[in-house]
């Protein structure tokens, strides 16, 4: 009689340990997660075998999308504040914008990630960007399957620009050589 | 009985206590150790470490110019119907298929050799890169990265002009320098 209650109740496993794990792998992965932003387009990186990782801070990432259209993204919202005074609001006020909501405007632009550019204009952001912070380090995001033009395009306006260094981003290829 | 019982009952029940209350402290931590999983197995699946690569480019100032003796320049062109025209100095230019199949990653095994031999051939080889506008993206970042592979750092890129596009058009057309194709 009392062998078979302590088998029933008194079945007990000491599960301090296994939840000390998940405790501590449940902060590690809460600490380092960084939820990604949300991207207009999705791009699909071409892969190669460069190993150097993006610099952290003070990018100005330009992205080229499959169909070619074209998004630009300033890591800082000091820049992006520069910017917006720089190219933006000028255009808005010309445009018989009252100050609320030139203002309000410039608060949503301050949290864009990344917004669309037309291919005309493109240079004129890249301008301003390189204006609106000196050490911004350019980074093209092209898709596998943009055409060469539009990505040579963005290369001539660095080039302009006298940006003469820069990156293009890429996934790691997984055969070796 | 009850006398000689009662401090028997009561030590017994003064140790009970004690014991239940050194032993048997227990908090159910079945809720908590449940959501704890569960953001546990939340975190997991939504975290990639992937963070993407890059690829490092110097291109020179738009009023630079170097003098290079023409034997020393190779220029690869880069059509968009998958092949490559090289040539190094006046010579006819000489096709290469990039890829070996549409599915290839990376570069055909006839122009990674064709490189490490021109290479090894002439080390003060500069390589010119013309890609054509209408070639895809894809097509650079792989040349680059076998340019990197290989350690060769002496190649620039220029714009695929209609004189390009003359030199690989006719070379398409007539198709006499045409190496073994399979």
């Amino acid at each position: 009689m009392s062998k078979v209650k302590s088998k029933r109740i008194g079945f007990r496993i000491d599960m301090t340990p296994m939840v000390d794990v998940a405790f501590l792998l449940l902060t590690f992965f809460m600490l380092t997660t960084k939820f990604r932003p949300p991207e207009p387009v999705q791009i699909d990186l071409p892969s190669a075998h460069a190993e150097q990782k993006v610099p952290e801070s003070d990018i100005l990432t330009v992205s080229v999308s499959e169909d070619n259209r074209y998004f630009m993204g300033v890591s800082s919202q000091t820049s992006r504040v520069r910017i917006f005074e720089r190219v933006i609001q000028p255009r808005l006020e010309s445009g018989g914008m009252s100050g609320q909501s030139v203002a309000d405007s410039l608060q949503s632009f301050k949290l864009t990630e990344s917004f669309p550019v037309r291919k005309n204009e493109l240079g004129h952001f890249v301008t301003a960007a390189r204006f609106a912070n000196q050490r911004l380090r350019p980074v093209v995001k092209a898709d596998v399957h943009a055409d060469f033009e539009a990505v040579n395009h963005v290369l001539k306006l660095f080039k302009d620009s006298n940006i003469l260094t820069f990156t293009l981003l890429t996934v790691l290829e997984k055969e070796m050589r | 009985m009850g006398l000689v019982d009662s401090p028997h009952g009561e030590g017994r029940g003064r140790q009970a206590k004690r014991k239940r209350k050194r032993l048997g402290f227990h908090i159910d931590m079945t809720p908590m150790v449940d959501v704890a999983f569960l953001l546990l197995t939340f975190f997991m699946l939504t975290t990639t470490f992937s963070k993407a690569n890059t690829m490092e480019i110097n291109i020179p100032p738009e009023n630079s110019e170097v003098k290079i003796a023409e034997t020393n320049v190779m220029t690869f062109r880069i059509a968009e119907d998958g092949y490559a025209y090289w040539s190094i100095g006046e010579e006819p230019p000489r096709q290469v298929r990039l890829y070996e199949d549409r599915e290839a990653v990376s570069l055909s095994r006839e122009v990674r050799q064709m490189l490490l031999q021109q290479t090894k051939v002439n080390s003060k080889l500069v390589i010119v890169v013309k890609i054509s506008d209408k070639a895809k993206y894809k097509y650079l970042v792989d040349l680059i990265d076998e340019f990197n592979l290989m350690k060769i750092d002496r190649f620039s890129l220029d714009d695929f002009t209609e004189a390009d596009a003359e030199a690989v058009g006719m070379l398409a057309s007539s198709g006499t320098e045409v190496p073994d194709q399979p």
